[in-house]
């Protein structure tokens, strides 16, 4: 039989079994998120050659660069869950994008200022009105439009399915971002690694780039699941599940 | 009991927002007053140098309009959540969408009209040179819509909201960054003598896309925003 995998993800947007499956995972997320970024940290500060032309400045690239991608995928998951979310109703799919809109917000903060950071040694500036950092600035502005949305309903169900549809609107500044360096040829270098075909990076150097990505991932999915599961203890208050929950830490 | 037409039902709706707006007139000239005092501040805080009034122009037209259509933009619903009407209209048996249409272009005519007739004043305010006027009002002609409509869609979602006039600029102003680039890049352009027919090219590509799809997400938002 291979109906098991739709039935089983349909089981799983029910808010109990989620926060039993979220419960779990989150640990070993957690951890692998740890392990990797400390082997990425390791690889990318210590054993990477020096870059020929920035020489050790080039570093901040292992956290610019996972956290600019997490930036962009956040968005996109949360798009997605947001089209969910408006279509089908799914309470978890409300509670998953709304959680993810302060972590990839985080996230681009992050890209943002780690990339001013990395502007002045090198092209001289802190900031400059480059095509791809001004989209970016405008993903970040759109994520805290989504959390401030979201925020404004009393009620908070209502709140999320209208922070949802302001997500989908926004989603179109995803694509933006992501080809705006091939777009208008401005400061900002194009993409040196590629999914599809030669990246143009050392292996070396290119390495710790990926694990970071994986730890930035983990740290996502571990977050993401922490927040959902104290979301979602909120959300349903007076049921049963959470009463059971709610005796059985009182036992302890 | 026969149903009025859509024709008949669309000319009614817009015959209602003009009417009530103007019972209101003190209303439609805030807008106008705000761009004016912020324009005349320029020259204050800048010093009168025509040299640089001129290169800044178009530019702070664009964004004095931009600001005084959002201060309006607030409105646009407010007063029919208040009384009710928006919930009568979302039962109404015409299709929301349109009905949605008709307020934007109301709002549109009401708010944006007045600003696009005194832009000529503005520009003069700043010494921007004649013959670049035709073309700052053909991209007026062109974003201002386009800002009426994101706008639409965006107060629709905080209808249900009772804070939201911050909010709505948090929302709005970063979705209007296209419209702000190619309107200016226009003006510029025409300043510096250089073909600008391309940036107001995008700028009516971008309307008419915004005008089949923005009712119907203004429609959908509404519906969100009532539903509790």
């Amino acid at each position: 039989m291979s109906n098991w995998i739709p039935l089983w993800l349909h089981k799983l947007s029910s808010p109990p079994t989620f926060y039993r499956f979220a419960g779990t995972l989150r640990p070993w997320a957690m951890a692998l998120a740890v392990l990797f970024g400390v082997i990425a940290l390791y690889g990318g500060l210590v054993l990477a050659p020096a870059d020929y032309q920035q020489g050790d400045a080039y570093r901040i690239i292992f956290i610019h660069v996972p956290c600019a991608w997490m930036s962009m995928f956040v968005y996109a998951v949360m798009g997605v869950s947001s089209l969910i979310a408006l279509v089908w109703r799914i309470k978890l799919a409300e509670v998953v994008a709304m959680e993810s809109a302060p972590i990839g917000a985080a996230f681009t903060f992050i890209t943002l200022v780690t990339g001013s950071l990395w502007g002045k040694p090198m092209w001289g500036t802190w900031w400059t009105w480059d095509a791809r950092l001004t989209s970016e600035l405008v993903l970040l502005f759109l994520y805290l439009g989504v959390i401030g949305l979201y925020h404004s309903f009393e009620d908070r169900r209502q709140g999320a399915r209208a922070a949802a549809f302001l997500a989908l609107i926004g989603i179109i500044n995803v694509p933006i971002v992501h080809f705006s360096v091939n777009w208008w040829n401005t400061l900002h270098q194009g993409s040196t690694v590629k999914l599809f075909g030669p990246s143009k990076i050392a292996w070396g150097m290119l390495w710790p780039l990926l694990a970071m990505t994986l730890a930035t991932k983990f740290y996502y999915i571990a977050s993401l699941f922490h927040r959902a599961r104290v979301d979602l203890l909120a959300l349903e208050g007076g049921k049963d599940w959470v009463r059971q929950i709610a005796e059985d830490e009182a036992r302890k | 009991m026969t149903r009025p037409g859509l024709a008949a039902a669309c000319a009614a709706m817009l015959r209602r927002d003009l009417t009530l707006a103007w019972r209101r007139r003190g209303d439609i000239a805030m807008p106008v007053l705000y761009a004016l005092i912020v324009t005349m501040l320029f020259p204050f805080a800048l010093g009168p140098e025509d040299t640089l009034l001129q290169r800044i122009a178009g530019g702070v037209i664009l964004v004095t309009v931009l600001l005084a259509m959002l201060l309006a933009l607030d409105g646009m619903f407010s007063s029919d959540v208040e009384d009710g009407s928006l919930e009568q209209l979302v039962l109404a048996p015409q299709p929301l969408a349109l009905m949605m249409g008709m307020k934007i272009l109301a709002h549109w005519m009401t708010t944006a009209l007045p600003l696009i007739v005194i832009a000529p004043l503005l520009a003069a305010m700043l010494h921007l040179p004649a013959a670049v006027i035709p073309v700052l009002l053909l991209a007026l002609l062109l974003a201002t819509p386009l800002l009426s409509l994101l706008g639409a869609v965006l107060v629709a979602l905080t209808a249900g909201t009772r804070r939201s006039g911050m909010l709505l600029a948090l929302m709005l102003l970063p979705l209007c960054v296209p419209a702000v680039i190619f309107a200016a890049g226009a003006v510029a352009a025409a300043q510096q003598g250089l073909p600008w027919i391309a940036p107001v090219a995008w700028l009516g590509a971008a309307l008419v896309l915004a005008v089949v799809l923005a009712p119907l997400a203004c429609a959908a938002a509404l519906r969100i925003a009532l539903d509790a």
